[in-house]
């Protein structure tokens, strides 16, 4: 650990500010959230302890929660299955385009839009033809009416449609990671094999495959934390609504908190979610870490 | 190469991260200590002509510097500055949707800017209950503002006989309608029954216009449309007020057969396809590119409506009744967003002063800058004179007509019902639901947030 000999005073101080912040406005806050969540309070006035009948009500009594979290977690696998997609796309780009660096700068454009800006397009994409919605446009055009559909209000599909719009978003963020990764892998390893005669696909399943797995990694662990606290999206195109649709997690406990201003419900979700993302994190760090060990 | 770029890029996020913070900072230090709090004995605080500099922070809801209300606000602040040349009245501008945001952050640490912005009765009675506000009694006394409100109206500001805000505006609901559109789908007159306006919808639909816009993305446009609809079932006034007081339940024929009308008006069709995604500013200007033919809101849009394309066209009407019942002059009141001072302000008294001068002035600049629609004191001026459209002065004239209405729904339950409900009206627009069964769900958030 401590190869550069450097006292363990030095390296405090350098830690210090960095643990001092994590700790005043990541882990304080966690804590006191915890508490809040035993509370039954307005966010204004005085509050009352109430042990955990918030959790309570949370688990049993609210129709709300349980389909918001099942709609997070589709969201989650949605969005990791979409990293393996975007793996073998990068090593396609990796291989077969000159200049690949173009295309993934320009996959990676909608990442660098503000939210509301692509919320506010494919909002006026899916809108009903009626409103000059451009989806529902080409399936008129194409002689597909019956297709057509109100995307963002009719409650089977607004869920779905919001994935779309995440999972495209995303989709150049994480290419560029996995396209880093790929071009990262020494070519000499890729010439040997050659010589030994591994080539194209081979070569992927045994030289890019193992050694990509701590980016896929970080791909995955980034996507799935991501989407389970997945917000401003589903804010900016449907609220949540209509009635409740397409509320995830962090939807339910804004509006809990801030609109039915039960603060101390909304802090009971928050800490559901917080403890939701721990539980995952270590689970998929814990499969992956198994599968590099696999490969190396 | 990359490796540099990727260190320029931190060090930018790192910075820029630091200039929020402390934009953050300064900006909450403005709304807590808005004086160098140290050189502030108590005794002159009351003189705005101490001579002592104070500076107070005024929480507003104008972001949009071309409104009326917005210049109105910029010039009478100038004035007192001119007149009270040691007062500095500093403006902490935010949209509706932030500013509540805001104040709820500060009303948790107890630390609200001087004069801040509250919604009437149920939106703000947490912020009396939690003694934030400063009674404002003695404002009103003080060169015969309190007369100068509408009677009544100050009520929906008021806990145990105290005022603790005063209204920036007061409006009623009507029925805005395009002229044009309605003769192009034959229609000769006004509806004044619900049966006649549901026809009238069928008559837009099938010409292929929209009959009403809305934008019930932000679902409380969605009930305030409704709330009419009771409030004619119900015979006038008070159901909700019958229910908090037991008298009646959400299961009550009135509310049941209020959202049965409401589905009908959903059913033939009466709102814009999508209508839940389309947000409010989305939804008005549906009706004013002349694209609706009806739109079910507030007076405040009186003077938008005004000045967009459709003007000249528009008239406006009263809600119809419903089955026969309920009266014409009977509204959906909307009180508007009052003035309130922060208990723990440290000039407290220049505070007073200036929103004292501020309420009193605001009628005579509102009605120069045509904005005299709306205001909740009474406004002295001919309005034909003064150059103001027909449309204002139909809209004036139903003010005088108003003989008693009800309040939003979510200005008269707490929070956690009025959510509820507004998600249940949503539901309507998307799918059918048996009427008994979403005042089954009104009844059960009523009773699990007694």
């Amino acid at each position: 650990m401590n190869v550069l000999k450097v006292p363990g005073r030095t390296i405090a101080v350098f830690i210090l500010p960095a643990l001092l912040l994590y700790v005043c406005i990541v882990f304080i806050p966690i804590i006191v959230s915890f508490y809040t969540g035993t509370l039954e309070w307005d966010g204004i006035g005085d509050s009352k302890f109430v042990g955990l009948d918030n959790f309570k009500r949370m688990f049993f009594d609210d129709p709300v929660f349980w389909p918001s979290v099942k709609r997070t977690l589709l969201y989650a696998v949605a969005s990791m299955i979409e990293i393996p997609i975007c793996l073998f796309m990068a090593i396609l780009l990796n291989r077969y385009v000159r200049k690949a660096n173009k295309f993934v700068s320009i996959y990676f454009t909608p990442v660098i839009l503000s939210v509301v800006i692509l919320g506010q397009l494919w909002k006026t994409i899916y809108n009903p033809e009626s409103m000059g919605g451009m989806l529902n446009g080409v399936l008129v055009w194409f002689g597909l009416d019956s297709w057509t559909h109100n995307w963002l209000t009719e409650p089977k599909f607004a869920m779905y449609s919001i994935y779309i719009v995440s999972l495209w978003q995303y989709f150049g963020y994480h290419l560029l990671i996995q396209f880093t990764g790929v071009q990262n892998i020494p070519s000499e390893i890729y010439e040997a094999a050659q010589i030994d005669g591994a080539e194209g696909f081979k070569a992927d399943r045994y030289i890019t495959l193992p050694m990509i797995v701590p980016i896929f990694k970080i791909s995955i662990v980034l996507a799935f934390i991501g989407s389970l606290q997945a917000f401003d999206l589903v804010m900016v195109m449907t609220a949540g609504g209509p009635a409740h649709a397409t509320d995830v997690i962090s939807t339910h406990m804004y509006n809990s908190s801030f609109l039915s201003m039960q603060y101390g419900y909304g802090s009971a979700i928050a800490s559901f979610l917080v403890v939701l993302c721990l539980i995952f994190t270590v689970l998929i760090n814990f499969g992956l870490n198994k599968l590099e060990r696999k490969y190396s | 190469m990359a490796k540099k770029m990727k260190t320029v890029g931190m060090v930018l996020a790192a910075s820029a991260l630091t200039l929020s913070l402390a934009a953050c900072g300064s900006n909450n230090d403005s709304g807590n200590n808005a004086s160098p709090s140290g050189s502030a004995p108590a005794a002159s605080e009351g003189g705005a002509a101490g001579g002592e500099n104070v500076s107070i922070t005024f929480q507003n809801i104008y972001p949009d510097p071309t409104t009326p209300t917005a210049k109105a606000l910029k010039q009478l602040v100038q004035e007192y500055q001119d007149a009270h040349p040691n007062v500095k009245i500093e403006l902490d501008t935010l949209n509706t949707d932030n500013q509540k945001q805001k104040l709820k952050t500060q009303a948790a640490s107890k630390q609200i800017p001087d004069i801040t912005m509250v919604n009437p009765a149920a939106q703000m009675k947490p912020f009396v209950d939690a003694g934030l506000f400063a009674p404002l009694n003695d404002v009103l006394d003080k060169n015969g503002l309190k007369d100068t409100y509408q009677a009544g109206l100050l009520d929906n500001y008021s806990f145990d006989g105290n005022v603790y805000a005063l209204p920036d505006g007061n409006n009623i609901e009507v029925v805005f309608y395009n002229k044009e559109l309605f003769e192009q789908a034959g229609i000769s007159k006004i509806p004044t029954t619900f049966d006649e306006m549901l026809e009238d919808v069928k008559a837009l639909k099938a010409k292929g216009i929209t009959p009403i816009a809305i934008g019930e993305k932000d679902s409380w446009t969605g009930s305030f449309l409704f709330m009419n609809i009771l409030l004619r079932t119900n015979g006038g006034p008070g159901f909700l007020s019958d229910v908090v007081s037991g008298k009646k339940t959400f299961e009550d024929p009135a509310f049941i057969t209020a959202v049965d009308k409401f589905q009908d008006l959903v059913q033939a069709g009466a709102f814009p396809d999508g209508a839940t995604s389309i947000d409010a500013t989305a939804g008005s200007n549906l009706f004013k590119t002349g694209k609706a033919a009806m739109f079910i809101l507030g007076t405040w849009e009186t003077g938008a409506i005004d000045s967009s394309s459709v003007g000249s066209k528009v008239g406006a009407f009263q809600f119809p009744t419903v089955d026969g019942k309920g009266d014409l002059n009977e509204y959906m009141l909307a009180p508007g967003t009052a003035f309130a001072i922060s208990a723990n302000s440290k000039h407290i008294d220049v505070a007073k002063d200036f929103l004292n001068f501020y309420t009193l002035n605001l009628p005579k600049v509102q009605f120069e800058l045509k904005n005299a629609v709306g205001q909740p004191q009474k406004v002295e001026g001919d309005l034909k004179a003064a150059g103001y459209s027909d449309l204002s002065i139909d809209v004036m004239n139903m003010f005088q007509g108003v003989k008693g209405g009800d309040l939003a729904f979510d200005n008269t339950m707490v929070p956690a019902v009025a959510q509820v409900h507004l998600n249940s009206l949503q539901n309507l627009f998307v799918q059918k639901v048996e009427s008994s069964q979403v005042a089954k769900e009104h009844q059960a958030a009523y009773e699990a947030n007694k």
